[in-house]
């Protein structure tokens, strides 16, 4: 139990940071920037809302099955792989509530900013700042959605015992012979897991706030 | 500071503005609401897009009618802009900040958070943070719109010595005429995105122009 807790965190919590490091500069970019297609990033973004796990799972697999585009890789049912898939599921999530919670401060500050001759680097970092409480929930909210979905966990990970089984997968497997013990169990760690990190980033939002 | 044939479009609204010219002895930009005031200092600036030719300095700092502050003391929203903008150390923004706050009255205010400060005191905070910037041009937009009457005359007498001292050219865009008098020398009155009268502050009330002795009645009751 414990080994599949902690691969469940690693593999969520990886995806989660690298698709913070990508959505949130692109929001930035989607509020802040002048280039004409950065409306065709949001359209991205908000579409990616609803994208199905199983969805991005199945095109994942593909890609990396041994006769795919990606197949030299050799990385399917791997924990990276399953890292991968929940990037792309929680990448529009992450984007769309950080241009949220920047559409949401006050409209007149990047003005005010660049009104004061601060350097245009230093502006976004500041407009970033001031929405950090709003970021952390957004990260948050995909970290959420990355260690509850199964779907693309099952078909890109394969739930290897010991290599690739995390706690959505193991629940399903436990279901699936019968044992509702074993799977409320799952379930509880699952649920232990995602409190503590509301707990974390509310503790983190009040600091900041 | 200098702009010739100065064109902008916010929506609807045209900026047309064949010259205005500021130094240190500052220009007043007066005018009803919806004269185009703030888009004409938003335009100086390059902070909207505009057409026409600007020569302005290097290092310019605004003043908002609604400023807008950050998420921290009000010590830190000075520090941390006068790092950034002169690249000052923060030992040495913190001192310049804590000598800009006692120059506004607000050193008993210093570490408290700028988001709770009134918006008179948020007025005087964007102020000090302006000129913490050591601006060659300064642009202020209804600077004292919410402080307090009593406050007034030394915030005027704070932005007046700045410019003196500095050389610093002053646009102030204002529908008071005591701040435009005590700040200002020069005076444009804009009347739908156009110059209409143009000239030194004490002639405005002799002005030969209909519009111009209307709104400085109008100013007269309200300043």
């Amino acid at each position: 139990m414990p080994a599949i807790a902690a691969l469940s965190v690693a593999v969520s919590g990886i995806a989660t940071l690298l698709a913070a490091l990508v959505a949130i500069p692109g929001a930035l970019w989607i509020v802040h920037g002048r280039s004409p297609v950065r409306g065709a990033l949001m359209v991205f973004f908000a579409a990616g809302l609803g994208l199905p796990p199983v969805a991005v799972g199945l095109a994942v697999a593909f890609a990396l099955w041994r006769s795919g585009p990606f197949g030299w890789l050799d990385a399917l049912y791997t924990p990276g792989a399953m890292a991968f898939a929940q990037f792309v599921i929680v990448l529009p999530l992450i984007g769309t509530l950080a241009v949220v919670a920047m559409r949401g401060g006050d409209t007149t500050l990047p003005m005010q900013l660049a009104g004061l001759g601060i350097a245009r680097r230093h502006r976004l970092a500041l407009l970033a700042r001031e929405v950090a409480p709003g970021l952390a929930a957004a990260t948050l909210a995909g970290f959420g959605r990355a260690l509850a979905e199964v779907g693309a966990a099952q078909m890109t990970g394969g739930n290897i015992e010991g290599q690739t089984r995390v706690l959505t997968t193991a629940t399903m497997l436990a279901v699936g012979r019968g044992d509702f013990g074993q799977a409320f169990s799952y379930v509880a760690v699952l649920l232990g897991i995602v409190t503590l990190a509301t707990g974390v980033a509310l503790t983190l939002q009040r600091r900041w706030a | 500071m200098t702009a010739r044939g100065l064109l902008a479009r916010r929506g609807t609204f045209v900026l047309d503005v064949a010259r205005l010219d500021a130094d240190s002895s500052g220009t007043a930009v007066l005018g009803p609401n919806g004269a185009g005031k703030t888009t004409l200092l938003l335009a100086l600036q390059g902070l909207i897009p505009a057409t026409g030719e600007i020569e302005r300095p290097a290092r310019c700092a605004a003043v908002f009618a609604r400023p807008a502050v950050l998420r921290g003391t009000a010590l830190w929203n000075i520090s941390t802009v006068v790092r950034r903008v002169l690249g000052a150390t923060p030992a040495d923004a913190d001192v310049r900040g804590h000598a800009m706050l006692a120059d506004v009255g607000l050193s008993d205010v210093a570490a408290a958070d700028a988001r709770t400060l009134s918006t008179g005191q948020r007025q005087r905070l964007a102020l000090a943070r302006a000129l913490g910037c050591e601006p060659q041009a300064l642009f202020l937009d209804e600077p004292f719109a919410n402080v307090d009457a009593d406050g007034r005359p030394a915030l005027r007498a704070l932005v007046r010595s700045y410019a003196e001292c500095s050389g610093c050219a002053l646009v102030l865009a204002t529908s008071s005429l005591a701040d435009a008098a005590a700040l200002c020398k020069g005076a444009v009155v804009l009347q739908k995105g156009a110059v209409r009268h143009e000239g030194a502050v004490v002639t405005l009330p002799a002005a030969d122009d209909i519009y111009v002795k209307a709104l400085f009645s109008e100013y007269r009751v309200t300043s």
